[in-house]
């Protein structure tokens, strides 16, 4: 039968050792530029690493693009929609997020909004002012690649949609919109 | 019980486990994440009311691919060779992480997420230390290791309870939702368990398990310092 080994005092050394060399090695050139995109040996941006943390939190913070449309109304046209506000929002690769607006009860919104190709999974939906339960009503659940029409809002509260995207690529949105509301943006 | 029966099973039973253990492991590489990614996040944000079934499923699956977890219970039962000392440890190590899970949801107990990812991190590096006899030679006696193996499970629960606190869990049926996910826990690790135990079973029988035993704990330890070091600069940079 075998015992377990005890290995001895030099044996220990070396093994506490070369535990924490095999981790610095591992954490400082792989974990540090693919989780946190800091890369103090270069060697993470030669194999690609950083890429991994740079589509996260850096898109998802700096992924709003606000471009209030530039609305020249031509007097004899006003026949013509012109949307009141246009964003670009960046789904950064395998994530989710919400882009939502405050609207009163009875308002309309209306929308269109693409992609730039790809689908995604989205959920078009609304939660009441004050809720705490987390109860949501979902006007629209489906993956497209683009999506438009009106909504006339059931209760007041927060609406918008949910964006997942599952590809390994960014994808990006243009959503415009139009209606009594007020921007929530990205949550 | 199945911990037990395990060592005398047939050799029939065990190739059915190895295909669970596969299909685990496969489960295990896809879902990669560890702690809860955007669709359970989405659920556990969303939804209200009584949901044992999905509470119950995120339960096990935070288990199963909850990496950190699974070396400190590879550290834990990689010395014990029956089937009474793994249910025991692996009872203590239950009841541990049951407890702060269960107190910690139900007394609002919110701890920083890096700092206790970090503590379960250095019981990781512990246990490994511990099974290469380190922390007797540094001590000059063996502490006992049936209460280490309960105190670092305290630990684990808090870092579950804090991970599901991250989210506005609903109030109303939290202890059905509670137990569901703490019930899920419990099958995950099972699962995790089984395949792990399957594994080491088979090495166990070579002579190399124990002249690798050292390179293993090292390694395990290693394992350890990574997460480590992982959490501590998550919390530096996240203040």
């Amino acid at each position: 039968m075998n015992t377990i080994p005890h290995p001895s005092v030099k044996s220990l050394i070396w093994s506490c050792i070369s535990s924490v060399l095999i981790a610095t090695v591992i954490f400082v050139i792989a974990v540090l530029p693919a989780e946190y995109n800091i890369d103090p040996t270069g060697l993470g941006e030669k194999l690609g690493l950083t890429v991994l943390s740079q589509t996260g939190d850096d898109t998802l913070k700096a992924s709003i693009i606000s471009c209030p449309e530039t609305t020249e109304l031509t007097p004899e046209n006003t026949v013509t929609q012109k949307w009141k506000d246009t964003v670009v929002i960046t789904v950064p690769a395998n994530k989710g997020l919400e882009y939502k607006f405050y609207i009163a009860k009875d308002e309309k919104l209306e929308f269109i909004w693409n992609t730039d190709g790809e689908a995604l999974y989205f959920d078009f939906h609304g939660e009441p002012e004050g809720d705490k339960t987390g109860y949501f009503k979902s006007f629209k659940e489906s993956t497209q690649n683009q999506s438009s029409g009106t909504l006339s809002v059931p209760f007041t509260g927060s609406h918008g949609w949910y964006w997942q995207n599952k590809s390994s690529k960014p994808v990006t949105i243009i959503l415009k919109t139009r209606g009594e509301y007020k921007i929530l943006g990205l949550l | 019980m199945f911990l037990l029966s395990h060592f005398s099973m047939p050799l029939t039973h065990k190739k059915k486990f190895i295909v669970i253990g596969l299909l685990l492991l496969i489960f295990n590489v896809s879902s990669f994440a560890h702690g809860v990614d955007s669709n359970t996040e989405r659920f556990l944000t969303t939804t209200h009311g009584s949901a044992f079934m999905p509470f119950l499923y995120i339960g096990a699956k935070h288990m199963v691919t909850g990496y950190d977890h699974l070396l400190f219970l590879i550290g834990v039962i990689f010395f014990l060779f029956r089937g009474r000392d793994i249910l025991i440890y692996v009872s203590l190590f239950t009841l541990g992480h049951s407890l702060t899970l269960l107190l910690g949801v139900f007394n609002h107990i919110n701890m920083n997420v890096y700092l206790i990812d970090a503590v379960i991190a250095f019981s990781i590096v512990y246990k490994g230390f511990d099974n290469l006899g380190g922390v007797k030679r540094l001590l000059g006696t063996q502490p006992n290791t049936k209460i280490a193996v309960f105190f670092f499970g305290l630990f684990h629960g808090f870092g579950l309870a804090t991970k599901l606190q991250d989210f506005s869990l609903p109030q109303e049926n939290l202890i059905t939702n509670m137990l569901a996910f703490n019930i899920g826990v419990e099958i995950g690790q099972c699962l995790a368990l089984l395949f792990i135990l399957t594994l080491l079973g088979f090495w166990r029988r070579y002579n190399s398990y124990y002249t690798f035993s050292t390179a293993s704990n090292t390694l395990l330890m290693s394992g350890g310092f990574v997460l480590l070091a992982f959490q501590i600069t998550g919390y530096i940079t996240s203040v």
